[in-house]
């Protein structure tokens, strides 16, 4: 094991590095701080944020995005953030290998499940009779409209026009 | 002094008692909200963000954006609101291409997010703009003997470089708040473990869930006080799943700090919506009723 290279895929932290919040990865020196706070390693022996920023350092893609990736158990509390001592701010190196594993296609099907009402709706949560029913016997006023047009106008990924179209259309 | 309140979705749609208890306390404290329409969905710090971060800051600086056009101070009532619309704040102040990049999108709807407006969470308005003498002196029933055991949550704290609301570590403000209606803030040793929503996984929540009631009922509380509505789903519901996937009971009553500022504020528990809980507060209410009588 000893005389096995350690062979780094650089190619794979260089798509970390573009990814918003991924580039801290980098500042890790592997101290543990994270992990003595973190409450996911706690409770499991399978969720660890100091390997999981090992393996970002190594480029170990298949492990980070592949399906049954540790990645999905953190519990978003921020603690990590908050200890780190080198700002690696480890939950958003994690929130930018789960951007990259939605993009390749490997998050969890629940994922998808539990964020496309934002998209659609503009809400989280879905707005049935129910709720109508349940404000209303509080006494509580209706619900505002949505601007729901407008959202997915922002969230569309268009191509931007080139640069003199642009310009001429702020001419006109 | 006016603000304008961001409700987000939990709260209006899931746990309107927590809306309710809030409309119907913050004027008690000399706080005027106005409504505004434009908002949406924050949106929610762990799915969305996790499904694409550049749309998350995008939604999140078009609620700033509209936020901003009002002139007033924007104050959120969920930690999950707070945390988003903060993280987005502080993300798009240190990272000005990124910043150039999102108002790129929204200058298609005419907006932009230019950093101006200030955004903070009921409980700090309350603690550095109005004073906790104000919530005392709003006390129409002290909530003497009544014992609550405080969950902090990790979003109203965590990372405290974004939030600036208290020690991470060390926290006070929900206990000051609660002393100053009277009540009696219980320590227990997990007051700060994460609550585990957030964790994509079946069996993690519960057994931080469980841990955390296990925890309060060592201690003496007569009920949990909390400011976070998805911490709620977690204790509230998560109670009748811990007892129906693991036999345990423990019928510990879970209350905003909003209702118990109502009940403080002398108002009847129907009033801030305790009936519509899973876990009944009769116990806490009877406790306070005969105290009363004395």
């Amino acid at each position: 094991m000893a005389k096995d290279k350690i062979v780094v895929n650089y190619r794979f932290r260089d798509k970390l590095n573009k990814v918003q919040g991924g580039k801290h990865h980098n500042y890790c020196y592997q101290c543990s701080a994270c992990v003595a706070i973190c409450p996911a390693a706690r409770f499991t022996d399978e969720f660890n944020p100091r390997v999981i920023l090992l393996k970002a350092l190594l480029g170990a893609e298949e492990e980070l995005l592949g399906k049954d990736s540790p990645i999905w158990l953190c519990t978003n509390c921020y603690s990590c953030y908050e200890r780190c001592p080198q700002d690696v701010r480890p939950i958003e190196v994690i929130i930018a290998l789960k951007n990259m594993a939605v993009e390749k296609g490997t998050a969890p099907e629940n994922l998808a499940k539990l964020s496309q009402n934002i998209a659609q709706t503009g809400l989280s949560v879905t707005v049935t009779s129910t709720v109508h029913r349940r404000r209303q016997e509080l006494g509580l006023p209706e619900l505002r409209t949505v601007p729901i047009e407008e959202l997915k106008e922002i969230l569309a990924d268009q191509e931007e026009p080139p640069k003199d179209n642009k310009d001429n259309d702020e001419r006109q | 002094m006016k603000i304008i309140p961001f409700w987000g979705c939990m709260m209006p749609l899931k746990y309107p008692q927590m809306e309710l208890a809030i409309r119907k306390t913050m004027p008690n404290l000399g706080v005027e909200l106005v409504d505004v329409d434009g908002f949406t969905c924050c949106p929610d710090p762990i799915y969305f963000k996790a499904r694409d971060k550049i749309k998350w800051l995008t939604i999140a600086a078009r609620n700033l954006a509209v936020a901003e056009e009002t002139g007033l101070d924007v104050v959120t009532m969920c930690s999950g609101c707070i945390s988003t619309l903060r993280e987005t704040q502080y993300t798009l102040e240190e990272d000005p291409a990124l910043k150039d990049e999102v108002n790129k999108r929204l200058k298609r709807v005419n907006k932009e997010y230019k950093g101006k407006v200030k955004v903070s969470h009921a409980v700090v308005l309350i603690r550095d703009e109005l004073g906790l003498d104000v919530v005392k002196k709003s006390v129409k029933q002290p909530l003497e003997e009544i014992k609550v055991a405080i969950h902090y949550g990790c979003h109203i704290l965590k990372p405290s470089q974004i939030m600036h609301v208290d020690d991470a570590d060390y926290p006070s403000i929900l206990d000051d708040f609660i002393t100053a209606m009277g009540a009696i803030p219980v320590e227990h040793k997990e007051k700060l473990l994460c609550c585990g929503k957030g964790c994509m996984d079946e069996d993690l929540p519960l057994d931080m869930t469980e841990s955390i009631f296990a925890s309060i009922e060592a201690s003496s509380a007569d009920c949990m006080g909390l400011i976070c509505p998805t911490c709620f789903s977690s204790f509230d519901l998560g109670q009748i799943m811990i007892s129906r996937k693991r036999g345990k009971t423990y019928n510990i009553p879970v209350i905003y700090l909003f209702q118990l500022l109502g009940l403080a504020q002398g108002m009847e528990p129907e009033e801030v919506g305790l009936h519509t809980h899973r876990i009944k507060a009769d116990k806490i209410i009877e406790k306070m009723k005969d105290k009363a009588k004395v």
